[in-house]
């Protein structure tokens, strides 16, 4: 098996989907890719989810200590924050140099709730660090992700780097897989709805989703940041359209989730999943609910806007 | 509430707000202190208006209530100078004590001087000002708006600025006073969000908060909800002034929302 890592651009933005089958396969390849890093003397990060990120921390063995290591089961739950949070964050620390990033957002067992957002986000990589002196590797196990999200990893990523070639992706088209996943999102029926339609009203909506989600058994600091969560989403369809919007609190399995549907539609993708500005408060509110939040699901189109915000009941 | 304190009174009905006032001041006589009843009438006018008052008939005899047409404390119709309103209570809460009255109360129909938004501002001012001379010493005040003269957001635009107000909490949704904490420029309590956004910001521009030592610190142990604009509008307001902003911490999590905002000109701690 070829572990040449040589092939790695390293001038400009890089973003190979790295399809491995083993664990062997996982260190062949991603180890010498850190240590090559290392010996450039680039700041190298790894956000993978526990069991990966256990095993790399093994491989590397000294080397790991100068490796920003995340595990991405926490950092990335929600993968609306992972390029504010963990990409985003570790390169902006690292201004003047090339950082090499290993982030895996998908892992079996993501659920069918998660995986719309996981591909919108692997899709948004690509606009959000263009032009960009990085690398960002994102491991797909292909021996247990099925072949509907290898195809969808071959549209969000320019390179593909499988059993040891690097070669460009015969099917990258990010926005065409980012609008597929901008999948409408539905209730159970019959939640109790709140109508917001002026600013008195948010008080009053944050209280409501308060009471819903302490009914349906959210912990109290979790309720404190429903309220949170409530007042942002409701405030910013306050300042964007002009009808206001609805709000529900409902449960869905081991989540309380608040949906916020408005009349606006949400153009610029990356609204809520860059880093803060400094001086520029617009894009903090939503940036601040995938921060809380344990999933983001999204739908937007000319008719309107939907946002389903998850908490988890068993989350702190 | 407790009415020693510095009260904004919303009223809509001349009869109730003279039964307020009747009530106000003679807690005040019976405390031992100076009573002061000011208006728009002529004195008589305003000494009939207490008709029924237990004592006021020798209380104004002695000296201990005096009625003062609003023209001989404030200009009317004029824009306040807030400071100088200030200095004419002050002196005449020390002429209270020098007389052996335990401290000031007043009672102002204060309508007329806040008709114009720029009296407002003014007012907004004074009425923050004033409220840092009551922590200190012993004078109390009952400001009496009509609300059939003046809007509901007018009268909250000055309701924000006193620790006591028989508004409902739907209309007055936070307040910025003075604190009794001394190392506090002022106290925070409410609610803070879109609709409190730009009475908020009016309120800390009245309030013109100056740096104790360790920045301005601001008593925020009764805020009960805070947007993330809201906190945003604090760390500008620091910003400007090339301070920082620290906020006593109550039940609501600041702290949190602090650091997910990543604040570089605001922090939050325990109260000391």
């Amino acid at each position: 098996m070829n572990n040449d890592t040589s092939t790695v651009p390293e001038h400009g933005f890089d973003h190979p989907a790295f399809f491995y089958r083993s664990a062997d396969d996982y260190l062949n390849q991603l180890v010498p890719f850190v240590a090559e890093g290392l010996r450039r003397r680039q700041s190298v990060c790894v956000a993978v989810p526990e069991p990966n990120l256990r095993l790399l921390r093994g491989a590397l063995d000294a080397a790991a200590d100068q490796v920003h290591m995340v595990d991405m089961t926490e950092a990335g739950r929600n993968p609306g924050r992972i390029i504010a949070g963990v990409l985003s964050a570790f390169a902006d620390s690292h201004p003047d140099e090339r950082v090499r990033i290993i982030g895996e957002p998908v892992w079996p067992g993501r659920t069918a709730a998660e995986y719309p957002a996981c591909v919108q986000h692997e899709a948004l990589i690509n606009t959000a660090f263009a032009g960009r002196d990085l690398t960002i590797v994102c491991p797909y196990d292909a021996a247990r992700l099925d072949e509907r999200v290898l195809a969808d990893a071959y549209a969000t990523h320019p390179v593909l780097w499988d059993d040891g070639e690097y070669r460009a992706s015969p099917s990258f088209a990010p926005a065409c897989v980012h609008a597929r996943y901008n999948q409408p999102l539905t209730n159970a029926g019959g939640e109790p709805t709140f109508l917001v339609t002026t600013a008195d009203d948010v008080a009053k909506a944050r209280r409501f989703a308060a009471e819903e989600a302490t009914r349906l058994g959210l912990s109290e600091n979790r309720c404190m940041d429903m309220e949170l969560i409530a007042t942002e989403l409701t405030t910013n369809s306050l300042r964007y359209t002009d009808e206001g919007c609805e709000l529900r609190i409902r449960r869905d399995g081991g989540h309380v989730v608040c949906d916020v549907r408005d009349t606006g539609e949400l153009v610029d993708p990356l609204a809520g999943r860059r880093p803060a500005v400094s001086g520029a408060p617009s894009g903090r509110g939503l940036l601040l609910v995938h921060e809380l939040a344990d999933l983001v699901r999204t739908h937007t189109g000319p008719h309107g806007t939907a946002i389903q915000t998850y908490l988890r009941l068993d989350g702190r | 509430m407790d009415l020693g304190d510095h009260v904004c009174w919303r009223y809509g009905d001349a009869t109730e707000f003279r039964a307020c006032v009747q009530d106000y001041l003679a807690d005040g006589l019976a405390s031992g202190e100076r009573v002061c009843y000011v208006g728009m009438s002529e004195p008589a006018v305003l000494a009939a208006d207490l008709e029924g008052m237990a004592g006021i008939g020798e209380a104004l005899r002695s000296g201990a209530a005096m009625m003062i047409s609003i023209g001989q404390a404030y200009p009317v119709g004029a824009v306040a100078d807030p400071a100088a309103q200030v200095k004419t209570y002050a002196a005449m809460t020390e002429e209270a004590l020098s007389a052996g009255f335990t401290g000031l109360r007043a009672a102002v129909e204060a309508t007329s001087l806040v008709e114009a938004p720029e009296q407002r501002d003014a007012f907004a001012r004074y009425e923050h000002l004033i409220d840092q001379y009551m922590v200190g010493k012993p004078f109390t005040a009952l400001c009496g708006y009509d609300e059939h003269r003046l809007g509901a957001d007018a009268i909250a635009e000055l309701a924000c600025m006193h620790p006591a107000t028989n508004e409902h909490s739907d209309s007055v949704r936070f307040r910025l006073y003075a604190s009794s904490r001394p190392d506090c420029a002022a106290a925070l309590t409410g609610e803070l969000d879109i609709a409190t956004a730009e009475a908020f910001r009016r309120a800390l521009e009245h309030a013109d908060l100056q740096p104790l030592g360790d920045g301005i610190v601001l008593d925020a142990t009764g805020v009960e909800f805070m947007d993330h604009r809201s906190m945003l509008e604090l760390g500008d307001y620091a910003h400007t002034r090339g301070t920082t902003l620290v906020l006593y911490n109550g039940g609501y999590p600041l702290g949190r929302l602090a650091q997910l905002l990543d604040m570089t000109s605001l922090r939050v701690e325990q109260p000391r």
